[in-house]
């Protein structure tokens, strides 16, 4: 592999019909798996069961990618591996938490990236690096050899340069064929986060809002304060818990974001994530009882392009929150869609469906990328590449 | 919690009676995200409807 973007923390050559890498903290028989830590040193003997399905279905497994220590976190800048590169610019950050997974799909150093999502860390490297990516529906794609980040909120899904990659990706890794549906959709326009983005961002996507296949209402999330927090009530004791024997005796080998984050669920008193679960029924009764009549919710994926990364700005996990929290904690399914730049720096969209229906957004981004090209822009030259991974990925009867 | 010396001796005990020892810069890093989401936990717990269950 040509990595110029610290994408891959480990890379083996490969016999089969398409190409994967696999965030190191899914396991691959035979393959370290590290989560980007000092910590982590196992080599599994079984594939993680995503791997294994996909592997089944011709995939070559190439490798593991970087990923923010133990994914817990939004930039991919482990200090025991070092930061991935945006190929967009090196110089910017590729978000995270899966981040080698966005760097090394924008680079074409593979068909298929595997990710996994607690709280945006599909979505942002996806949105950042300009290529498509799905957090599927909480529990459609078994979490069964992957290191997890918090239980509730886990979710595997794939990174890749077309949404229709990214359907059958997931289709073979979820044992079942994605309902499809694009047309006359009832779409909720999710104002607050335009409003909340950058302006610049907002215009791009406001231009490309205006060409989905649907009638457009604009909405607001309920609560969708509160969720913020309400997510990290779920998320930190989850977090801690799963890390609480190597809190009590490697705590000097973490780096020193991931563990602040992971001390800090050890200060929530223990009502806290009862009172978490509670929130996230309440939430989402109102999520149903306002937005449950829409088909698909889209807004800017980020609010923000990629920040450099010696400029990240200290409000950068803040001011994701909002973007991400409600389908996280929700559990819904979000497709991201690249749909321009600004200054030569990647913006998407975000398209959430109804739980379940992984296949509404999915063939709406599928349907976007026919009427645009945001999709085949590459930073690097490998303009083929996007017709080989559709014509081998699409074929019907595959796998 | 009290003055910031005090919240970070507070946050030590708590840490320690769950066996892990951190270090004073390990408990200032931390201490304002906790001044934070105490407050909003606590905002939440008044405001979420008493008949919701897990």
């Amino acid at each position: 592999v040509n990595d110029d973007f610290n994408a891959f923390l480990h890379a083996e050559s490969a016999e089969g019909d398409f190409t994967v890498a696999v965030k190191d903290v899914i396991d691959v028989a035979g393959m370290p798996t590290t989560a980007a830590s000092k910590i982590l040193r196992r080599v599994p003997e079984r594939d993680a069961t995503c791997v294994a399905r996909l592997r089944a279905a011709g995939a070559a497994i190439v490798g593991k990618l970087n990923t923010h220590e133990f994914a817990y976190g939004a930039l991919t800048n482990s200090p025991h591996f070092g930061p991935a590169l945006n190929p967009w610019n090196p110089k910017h950050t590729t978000g995270g938490s899966s981040g080698g997974s966005g760097a090394a799909v924008a680079a074409g150093l593979v068909d298929i990236a595997l990710g996994t999502d607690t709280a945006g860390s599909i979505r942002i490297p996806a949105a950042f690096c300009s290529v498509t990516g799905h957090r599927p529906t909480i529990g459609l794609v078994p979490t069964e050899g992957v290191f997890p980040t918090a239980w509730s909120l886990d979710a595997v899904g794939p990174l890749a340069p077309t949404a229709t990659a990214c359907r059958r990706a997931l289709e073979l890794m979820a044992g079942r064929t994605l309902e499809e549906t694009a047309r006359d959709l009832r779409i909720g326009v999710v104002t607050s986060l335009l409003e909340r983005a950058q302006p610049e961002v907002a215009a791009v996507c406001e231009a490309a809002i205006r060409d989905l296949p649907g009638t457009l209402e604009p909405v607001r999330v309920p609560l969708h304060d509160e969720i913020a927090t309400i997510t990290q009530l779920v998320m930190l004791p989850e977090a801690t818990a799963g890390h609480l024997g190597w809190l009590r005796t490697r705590l000097a080998d973490y780096g020193p974001d991931v563990r602040a984050r992971l001390l800090a669920g050890l200060f929530l008193p223990a009502t806290a994530h009862v009172t978490g679960l509670r929130a996230r029924r309440w939430a989402r009764q109102e999520f149903e009882r306002e937005l449950g009549g829409y088909d698909l919710l889209v807004a800017p994926a980020m609010p923000t392009t990629p920040p450099r990364l010696d400029a990240v700005p200290a409000t950068y996990r803040l001011d994701l929150m909002p973007y991400n929290s409600p389908a996280a904690l929700l559990g819904l399914p979000v497709t991201i869609v690249p749909c321009g730049f600004v200054d030569d720096l990647p913006v998407a969209l975000a398209l959430t469906g109804r739980r379940g229906e992984d296949g509404v957004p999915l063939a709406t981004a599928e349907w976007f990328q026919k009427v645009t090209d945001w999709h085949l822009r590459r930073p690097v030259d490998h303009a083929s590449a996007t017709e080989l991974y559709t014509s081998r990925l699409a074929q019907p009867g595959r796998g | 919690m009290g003055s910031e010396s005090s919240s970070v001796e507070r946050l030590r005990e708590i840490a320690e009676g769950q066996g892990v020892s951190p270090s004073d810069d390990d408990l200032e890093a931390v201490l304002d995200f906790v001044r934070r989401l105490l407050p909003a936990l606590a905002e939440l717990e008044e405001r979420l409807p008493a008949e919701t269950s897990p």
